[in-house]
């Protein structure tokens, strides 16, 4: 009888929330959909979003996140297309929501997706063993250059973002190495600390722990500015004095991946925009900024037309090293 | 800050009441969690991660590792007692566990279960602390061929066991290797095995093998004995879990051996399902009483459960060194570290010692609260068993399902978990091995992975699983392992020709 | 009565299709050996057909057995009393799934639970009631409000805005 009562209350209050915000409110559970396994990079994207929202009672529906990281995340985004028009379910992932579909044959079109908002970009960084010889990205690529195909590139999964980063660097500057995928950012990372390959294109904040140490060093960063200054990493370096690629010589300008926020199409305008607006207050939160800050990301909130135009963009950029490597499937 | 004085250290920070607080929360929600079938250690650690956001690292860090203990320990109950295993790290504990509980004997098995798991758990612990500056060294020198080299080792020292027709075995490793690669191939990024349809796309799930195989197909084969499971009348008294403790010191070869493997498999990582499977080949291997296992011998239970839970605490150490995680539940845990601010590497062990030490610490301690927490719930789990099977039956088939759908909320792993299930049941009556079959699909995916990064390293040049020390070492022992039944009938027929 | 030898060779023959179908899959990648290593359906490949070959040899030594009644052929793989018992445990789970998929899991398990302990096992109708609304009642519970895991819902739960 209580909850009963209760659960009539609800109703009345959601209806009440409704007719006050003028616009959609959700009046069920949501779903998260993880385009990753638990512990992966869009996973702690996610379930920061996640806490924030509680911590700020952002949305009064209770919020399931679930993990569906199978095939590179191609099963979180099939979603869209098993659920298309369901605004209870809120899909997160990176650039590869439009890029998985050249490379595998899936299931669903980048079309199935209603893009809602990117939060911020992750940087990628050139690194070698700390006691390599080469002071700066010119000098190392000028070794490979030398010698191609014998020094090791390592990268996280195949034909995605490290392989296609690598598939760049060789193009504008004429070194070929060799790819070796492995599972994750962490397994590169250890690799290229003993010394098993010879370079890696790891995030920040994937290699953090290994440049503290001094196994590692970064020599650049594929971003159009440097990044921002914070507290030393190294005793004597901190994020800032890594140099820009372009700065060393190598003509690779910039190089990010977005990390994205959708909905499955045909979800209703108003339901984008409920989550756009829940998405943009996440991103002005100190939380969240604290979060950016210490995974040494770009935070940049994106959303309808600047969102397409920089979708549009990478996805331009990508296609074209799909075609050159032979990697889109039809 | 070297080990004794790190560890002191670090028990000034764990032994606070609201820490000791935390550790019994963690073991109790992980106990269910473990039971549970489906939602396993990783998931659970994943619920708990967001409440952890505000707290202290050091308490989080303390929450989380109770609650995978917790899981561990929870894992092998449900293996032991219905034959399903809660995680995918007890499977091995089936294999001796549950013909012991239908013999009378669940008391015992459980008890053997976890005083060696706490034993694993302990020898685990103490070798990150003594050994934590070598031993990253150590799992620094690993690559693509060692990690073939390790996942080798583990396979050549399971199979050949099985007593099985070899050809049997043959369809049963190969079959299994073949349902590891259906879905994304990491290395070459293309969808293999799918037939175009989208299910497939993630792979099948080992989990769902799992509860089919054992749990599903083990239920048809009670029912077919027109067996009225009335349940075990066996009396639960403190006393039998005294006697088996009492027990335990005659078990110490396998206890140390397992234990051995254990640490190796969760420090190269090779992960701790890898390592009781291992650990249990080795025990049938050397056990006086061979034709007893898989009937109910206590060696059967005490090997994959010592194994299991060193690996599970030794792979702490990898994590925390190298952000290496060398099991699933470690890769959420190393997420954690990085949204509370923390980086894995060995810089973290100089600063933030009293994240690190707090942690080793509250390994003991939160080890030896799962211990008591879980023989205290002995009785409990063990009347279960005497529920009339008319219930329990139907009850274990709905938790199956539920665990099925669970493990990654596919709509399809239903149909996966009922076909595996009657597939277990004619494998089980026409005498196919399954165990291989799991332990393939287990590691069939990773191995095949380590084996084809190696060839693109070495430009397609076998020779690189000889290159170096380690890697010759680890293939020559994983050779002498995989042909070691050969060898001992050779060396019969040499004894016989010569007398 | 199903003899042991044809349950031996249907199981062969049907692990054998599985071979089959392993290798026609696998040979969709190239199962050679490239500059950089083994084809990406190089290993699936050899694998079915190490199931193929020795399911065939299987079915081979089930017919032998089959067409000499030896010891093993005469072997009953189910008498008919045990199918019936595996039929009535085996078809309520097809029940279970089927249902499960159409009208979701909790409703699927209570009228499963229902079905096998009053018409199977005999129960009284009130107490077995009790156990098939008690248990999805937990399950929720235990499930979607403790762990926070979405489980598989129907028009029920639809309809209940849950």
């Amino acid at each position: 009888m209580a909850r009963k009562f209760g659960m009539a209350l609800g109703f009345l209050a959601a209806g009440m929330a409704g007719a006050a915000a003028q616009g959609w409110q959700p009046t069920k559970p949501i779903e998260f959909v993880v385009t990753s396994s638990p512990g992966g990079g869009t996973d702690n994207f996610t379930r920061m979003i996640q806490s924030i929202i509680l911590k700020y009672k952002l949305i009064d529906q209770p919020i399931v996140v679930s993990n569906k990281g199978g095939g590179s995340g191609a099963e979180g985004y099939l979603v869209s297309k098993t659920s298309a028009g369901d605004p209870y379910k809120v899909i997160f992932g990176t650039n590869n929501a439009y890029l998985l579909p050249y490379v595998a044959k899936l299931g669903y079109k980048f079309s199935d997706l209603t893009p809602v908002a990117a939060l911020a970009l992750d940087e990628f960084l050139l690194w070698v063993k700390a006691d390599a010889p080469y002071k700066t990205a010119k000098d190392y690529v000028e070794a490979v250059k030398a010698k191609p195909e014998t020094y090791k590139m390592g990268g996280s999964q195949s034909k995605d973002t490290d392989q296609t980063l690598t598939s760049i660097l060789s193009t504008a500057t004429g070194a070929k190495f060799i790819y070796v995928p492995f599972q994750g950012g962490g397994a590169v990372g250890t690799q290229l600390a003993g010394g098993h390959i010879n370079s890696h294109t790891n995030n920040p904040n994937e290699s953090i722990g290994q440049w503290k140490a001094g196994q590692v060093r970064p020599l650049c960063v594929f971003s159009p500015t440097r990044l921002p200054a914070g507290p030393k990493v190294t005793e004597t370096q901190g994020w800032a004095d890594i140099p820009t690629c372009k700065e060393s010589g190598i003509p690779v300008e910039r190089f990010q991946m977005p990390r994205t926020v959708w909905l499955p199409a045909g979800t209703p305008a108003g339901a984008v925009q409920f989550y756009e607006g829940i998405l943009k207050k996440v991103s002005e939160t100190p939380e969240w900024q604290e979060y950016i800050t210490r995974t040494v990301q770009t935070g940049q909130f994106l959303s309808g037309d600047s969102l397409k135009a920089f979708v549009a963009n990478d996805d331009k950029l990508s296609r074209e090293v799909f075609e050159r490597e032979g990697w889109i499937v039809k | 800050m070297d080990g004794f004085s790190g560890l002191l250290h670090g028990f000034g920070v764990a032994l606070t009441w609201y820490h000791v607080m935390l550790m019994v929360i963690g073991v109790l929600l992980g106990i269910l969690v473990g039971v549970l079938p489906g939602l396993g250690a990783p998931n659970g650690v994943s619920l708990l991660l967001p409440l952890t956001f505000t707290m202290d690292p050091v308490s989080a860090i303390i929450l989380l590792t109770s609650m995978y203990w917790g899981a561990l320990f929870g894992g092998s109950t449900t293996s032991i007692l219905f034959n399903i295993p809660g995680e995918p790290s007890s499977v091995a504990t089936t294999f001796d566990g549950y013909p012991m509980a239908q013999n009378g004997r669940a008391t015992e098995a459980l008890s053997f279960a976890f005083l060696s798991a706490g034993f694993g758990a302990i020898v685990g612990v103490l070798l990150i602390t003594a050994l934590s500056g070598w031993v990253t060294q150590f799992a620094l020198k690993f690559s693509s061929p060692e990690f073939f080299g390790v996942y080798f080792l583990a396979f050549a020292s399971f199979v050949g066991l099985s007593g099985a027709p070899p050809l049997k075995a043959a369809v049963s490793i190969a079959l299994g290797f073949s349902l590891a690669a259906v879905g994304m191939d990491s290395v070459s990024g293309s969808l293999r095995l799918t037939f175009g349809y989208d299910v497939l796309l993630a792979g099948i799930s080992f989990l769902v093998a799992v509860i089919g195989l054992f749990g599903i197909g083990e239920l048809i084969l009670t029912i077919e004995d027109g067996l009225k499971l009335d349940g075990i009348r066996a009396k639960i008294t403190p006393r039998d879990v005294l006697r088996t403790a009492a027990q335990m010191p005659k078990h110490w070869a396998t206890l140390l051996r397992s234990s051995i493997v254990g640490c190796w498999m969760g420090i190269t990582p090779g992960g701790p399902t890898a390592a009781s499977f291992m650990s249990y080949g080795l025990a049938k291997r050397f056990s006086a009483y061979r034709a007893n296992f898989g009937k109910g011998e206590p060696d059967g239970v005490i090997a994959p459960e010592t194994a299991d839970h060193s690996a599970g605490t030794s792979a702490m150490l990898p994590m925390m060194a190298l952000g290496l995680p060398g099991s699933a539940t470690a890769a959420v845990m190393l997420g954690g570290l990085m949204i509370w601010g923390l980086n894995p590497g060995p810089m973290l062990f100089v600063e933030r010692p009293d994240f690190v030490w707090g942690l080793i610490a509250s390994m003991y301690l939160g080890n030896v609260v799962a211990v008591v927490l879980v023989l205290a719930t002995v009785p409990l789990f063990a009347s279960i068993l005497r529920i009339p099977f008319a219930i329990i039956g139907p009850l274990i088939v709905v938790v199956c399902f539920i665990g099925a759908y669970t493990i990654a909320g596919r709509p399809f792993d239903l149909w996966l978990a009922l076909a595996f299930g009657i597939l277990g049941y004619v494998f089980k009556k026409l005498d196919y091995p399954i165990a291989p079959l799991i332990l393939a699909m287990v590691i069939g995916d990773k191995a095949e992975d380590a084996f084809r990064q190696s060839m693109i390293m070495s430009k397609g040049s076998l020779s690189i699983f000889w290159s170096n020390p380690l890697v010759t070492s680890l293939m020559l022992l994983g050779l002498v392992l995989l042909f070691w039944p050969l060898l001992g009938a050779l060396r019969q027929r040499l004894r016989a020709a010569r007398s | 009565m199903i003899a042991r030898w044809q349950a031996e060779l249907g199981m062969a023959a049907f692990l054998a299709v599985i071979g089959v179908i392993t290798i026609i899959g696998a040979r969709e990648y190239g199962v050679g050996w490239s500059p950089s290593g083994p084809e990406p359906g190089a290993f699936p490949f050899y694998m079915g057909i190490i199931v193929l070959l020795a399911s065939l040899a299987n079915a081979l030594r089930a017919l032998v057995a089959g067409l000499r009644p030896a010891l093993w052929s005469e072997q009953a793989f189910l008498k008919p009393e045990q199918m019936r018992l595996v039929l009535g445990f085996t078809l309520p789970i097809l029940g279970l799934v089927v249902a499960s998929l159409m009208l979701g899991l909790y409703v699927g398990m209570a009228l499963y639970l229902f079905g096998t302990l009053v018409l199977q096992n005999r129960y009284p109708v009130l107490k077995a009631s009790l156990i098939a609304l008690a248990t999805p009642v937990l399950a929720y519970f235990l499930i979607e409000r403790v762990f926070k895991v979405a489980m598989l819902k129907g028009p029920l739960e639809a309809w209940l805005g849950l």
